[in-house]
């Protein structure tokens, strides 16, 4: 069962990303929930491949479905990126977060993004006794 | 923690089916990296629309040379070089030579799109500077189209089109 323990270990991921992100917002210190809004990104994110995957169901091959999905993708991933850090930056004088919440969302979105990929790559892998589309 | 590296190896493949092919990985490459190149950009200028929000600092009207420069890679990346070229079965509805006006019209508005925001960039914030003017927005406006410029020419040459079915 190789491929309910990748499962186990990428719920794990999952969560410490959101626990990162959880921390960012929740802290009594910081307790500003704007960077939340990044969880938008990470729900986004994995529909333009889901989409490329359905509608090119003859894989194969390289096609620009998949080249525009593999594009969208990468903006919305570093679109995680820049939004707690223009936000850390962005009014001059008072910024909307401080510089902790920053790094904790970047951490986050690192171990978040690395489990959404880890879980196309299990999803994708042949040695999964359930194939799941 | 060996055999997970060597099990990560051999399924990173699979996420990108075909990745031992080069031209498969090419194009993966290519896509991603002219993604990244257009986002970052787009951030810098959200970034210094965010901190100087005020008319003075950053002239609103300056946000068009960017939005020019990203219906320009829409433009470019919208034709195929096989239309370009003229060697597919079909022609579309304008043929080769339409394709080739399109792609023109394209470019042109990509480079204009680049000149404007050297303009901007050494009219408003490098010659004309006062004590308390700020040169990120001027900078942010360049690097904008710089990226945009570079990731529509990956994302139009940095992909080969032979692997595509």
């Amino acid at each position: 069962m190789a491929g309910l323990k990748a499962l186990v270990a990428l719920a794990f991921g999952a969560t410490i990303g959101l626990t990162f992100l959880f921390l960012a917002c929740a802290l009594p210190q910081y307790a500003n929930w704007w960077p939340f809004f990044v969880v938008v990104f990470y729900v986004l994110s994995p529909v333009p491949s889901l989409i490329a995957r359905r509608v090119s169901e003859d894989s194969g091959g390289s096609n620009p479905c998949k080249e525009m999905a593999y594009f969208i993708t990468t903006i919305l991933v570093v679109s995680a990126f820049g939004l707690p850090i223009v936000l850390a930056r962005a009014p001059i004088i008072n910024p909307v977060i401080q510089v902790g919440p920053c790094c904790l969302v970047l951490a986050g979105n690192v171990v978040t993004f690395l489990t959404i990929w880890g879980f196309f790559i299990i999803a994708d892998s042949d040695d999964v006794e359930y194939s799941m589309w | 923690m060996p055999g997970c590296c060597i099990a990560l190896r051999e399924n990173v493949g699979s996420f990108c089916e075909n990745w031992g092919e080069a031209g498969e990985r090419r194009n993966f490459l290519a896509s991603i990296a002219a993604g990244a190149l257009f986002s970052v950009g787009w951030w810098c200028v959200i970034d210094a629309a965010a901190r100087y929000p005020d008319h003075k600092d950053f002239n609103h009207a300056y946000h068009v040379c960017g939005v020019v420069a990203t219906f320009a890679m829409l433009m470019v990346n919208t034709v195929s070089s096989g239309q370009v070229r003229g060697d597919l079965y079909t022609d579309g509805c304008i043929g080769p030579y339409g394709a080739r006006i399109w792609l023109f019209l394209g470019l042109m508005l990509s480079f204009g799109s680049l000149i404007g925001a050297c303009w901007i960039l050494f009219g408003a914030y490098v010659i004309n500077v006062s004590v308390d003017t700020h040169t990120w927005p001027g900078v942010a406006i360049f690097l904008q189209n710089l990226l945009i410029f570079f990731s529509s020419i990956v994302y139009k040459i940095g992909r080969t089109e032979e692997s595509w079915n």
